[in-house]
């Protein structure tokens, strides 16, 4: 099976049926097993760096269905990341509930700024979206700028000064550094599942009518409209509770770590790390977190990262649209086959 | 039955229908023209991607043009492209699916899937990916997605282009069945004027945007006037 036919290879037998598909079940034991290895070897440095990767795995997986599914250009998905952020700090600080309905709001706001973002996409493709989606992520960046993430203060933005600012609380169940990569990775498998059952099924096939054409699309019936902003919505969400989880992470969220950049970066190393099989998604989180880790590990300055990313992205887009996860699964289904033969 | 009364689309300065008017009743008809006579705008006026300034489209006497285009769909409009439009990642039965989604209702779908694939004879590729088909096969999948969901009025825009004689006759074998076996009346573009003659009862010749015959097919083939437009006879 090469890239792309893990994608949507075999519809659902019927809405009645219920059949999970290979495609999905393979998730949550990959993600079992890579969380295992990172939690039983990885040190406190390595750990949060996983950690945030395995958020950012979920944002990239919104970014996937934008661009894998839909083949539209999307550059403002790390702002939707810190709308979920600011949410989720801003609620868990003023009412201190349980972290799951801080996040679960984040995911929520992040959708319906998604869904308003993604209105030039009803008009827009190509270029011309990814500078309008470019220039709203330059706005982010400015308002986040001015305001900052809520951090325990008074009133609507939740300022605190010197002494007074306080720390987002973790889930009750996962205070360590440990549990609560265990519990972003469980978050994080949910958010894949949830992504690629969509992909598999009946929002997926009109997706991919829609990528065909339109009128393509029209004419088998889809409503155009629902379908990419129900996509922009889903991906918004995976967006917001993927900052929600990196507020979780170190307790507090930095205005300047939402620049324009981080979301070009962020689209980069999405291509890099393949938008047409799930894995792309946790390949690309590492790549965003992990390489940097390593080279401050290395002692080398984490801005080189920007001229390997340049290298990789060209690469890629040279040589192998489907990414890093496309040759993975390209080799998959070549020892698969050799494997077969008699 | 399609009636068409004082039709006319304009762009512009130009009028790529202009005051059509046209009763089009056979189970299978032909829409031809030379090139840019305006058959395709045609078809995109019935689909609704294209609006007339002027004119009414009446099918079995429901007005058509006060549609949206998704409700002529759901009413059971199909149509095929001019370039065929199988989605690559898709299996057979996935492109299928993709319009019985929102066709059909939740208990009829496979049953929906499962008539198509045995119509058209995909059923033994229905788990294979739109991109290994060949164009026949591509053809075969257009032709299946208009059967999905009680089709009515099933629009194709030269389903034959780039197929061998023998494909083009078993496609023109299974376009023939579709109005007994399916109840739909079929409205077919196409260059092959063999074609037409072997399958179109009735066919509309239109020239500039205007009608330039209608009628019984080797009657209106035999036609001075479209022999010496479309035939390129003087």
């Amino acid at each position: 099976m090469t890239a792309q036919n893990q994608t949507l290879a075999r519809p659902m037998a019927s809405p009645s049926a219920i059949r999970v598909p290979r495609e999905v079940l393979v998730i949550p034991v990959v993600m079992a097993v890579f969380t295992a290895a990172v939690a039983l070897l990885a040190n406190s440095f390595w750990l949060t760096a996983a950690t945030s990767a395995v958020a950012l795995s979920l944002s990239v997986t919104g970014l996937a269905i934008l661009y894998g599914q839909l083949g539209l250009v999307s550059l403002c998905q790390f702002a939707l990341v810190g709308v979920g952020g600011w949410v989720t700090l801003r609620i868990g600080h003023a009412w201190h509930p349980p972290f799951e309905v801080s996040m679960l709001s984040g995911g929520i706001v992040a959708a319906l700024v998604g869904l308003i973002f993604g209105i030039p996409a009803l008009r827009l493709r190509g270029l011309y979206l990814a500078l309008v989606t470019l220039m709203l992520a330059g706005g982010f960046q400015t308002i986040i700028g001015a305001w900052g993430f809520p951090d325990g203060g008074p009133g609507f933005l939740g300022r605190a000064d010197g002494a007074g600012r306080a720390m987002l609380s973790r889930p009750d169940l996962a205070q360590d550094s440990v549990p609560y990569f265990v519990y972003v990775s469980i978050v994080a498998t949910i958010g894949l599942v949830i992504s690629q059952w969509h992909k598999l099924a009946r929002p997926g096939r009109a997706w991919a009518l829609i990528r065909k054409g339109e009128h393509v699309a029209i004419a088998s019936g889809v409503n155009v409209l629902t379908y990419k902003a129900w996509a922009f919505a889903l991906s918004g969400f995976l967006a917001g509770i993927a900052g929600a989880l990196l507020a979780g992470n170190v307790g507090q969220l930095d205005g300047r770590a939402f620049t324009a950049f981080e979301s070009l970066n962020l689209f980069a190393l999405a291509v890099v790390g393949g938008v047409y099989n799930w894995y792309g998604a946790l390949i690309a989180g590492l790549l965003l977190r992990a390489v940097p880790a390593l080279l401050t590990d290395l002692g080398i300055d984490g801005y080189v990262t920007i001229g390997i990313f340049g290298v990789a992205l060209f690469q890629a887009l040279a040589t192998a649209p489907a990414g890093i996860a496309g040759q993975i699964s390209g080799l998959i289904a070549r020892l698969t086959r050799k494997g077969q033969k008699p | 039955m399609i009636a068409i009364e004082n039709l006319v689309v304009q762009f512009g300065g130009v009028r790529p229908i202009d005051n059509l008017t046209a009763t089009i009743s056979a189970p299978v008809s032909g829409l031809i023209g030379p090139n840019g006579a305006g058959k395709t705008t045609l078809l995109n006026v019935l689909s609704g991607f294209v609006s007339p300034v002027q004119g009414a489209v009446k099918v079995d006497g429901r007005d058509l043009l006060a549609l949206r285009p998704l409700d002529r769909v759901k009413s059971g409009l199909r149509r095929s492209f001019q370039t065929e439009q199988v989605v690559e990642d898709l299996t057979v039965a996935g492109n299928l699916y993709a319009i019985a989604d929102h066709v059909t209702g939740p208990g009829e779908r496979i049953e929906a899937v499962e008539a198509a694939l045995a119509f058209t004879g995909l059923r033994g590729v229905a788990d294979t990916l739109g991109k290994a088909l060949n164009l026949f096969q591509r053809r075969l999948v257009e032709l299946s997605k208009c059967l999905i969901g009680k089709p009515r009025l099933v629009l194709l825009d030269e389903p034959a282009a780039g197929l061998t004689d023998e494909e083009s006759a078993t496609l023109r074998e299974l376009i023939m069945r579709i109005p007994d076996e399916f109840g739909a009346q079929v409205l077919l573009i196409d260059h092959d004027v063999e074609l037409i003659r072997s399958m179109c009862t009735q066919t509309l010749v239109l020239d500039y945007g205007k009608m330039l015959a209608l009628g019984p097919t080797e009657e209106v083939l035999a036609s001075p006037d479209v022999r010496r437009a479309y035939l390129g006879e003087f």
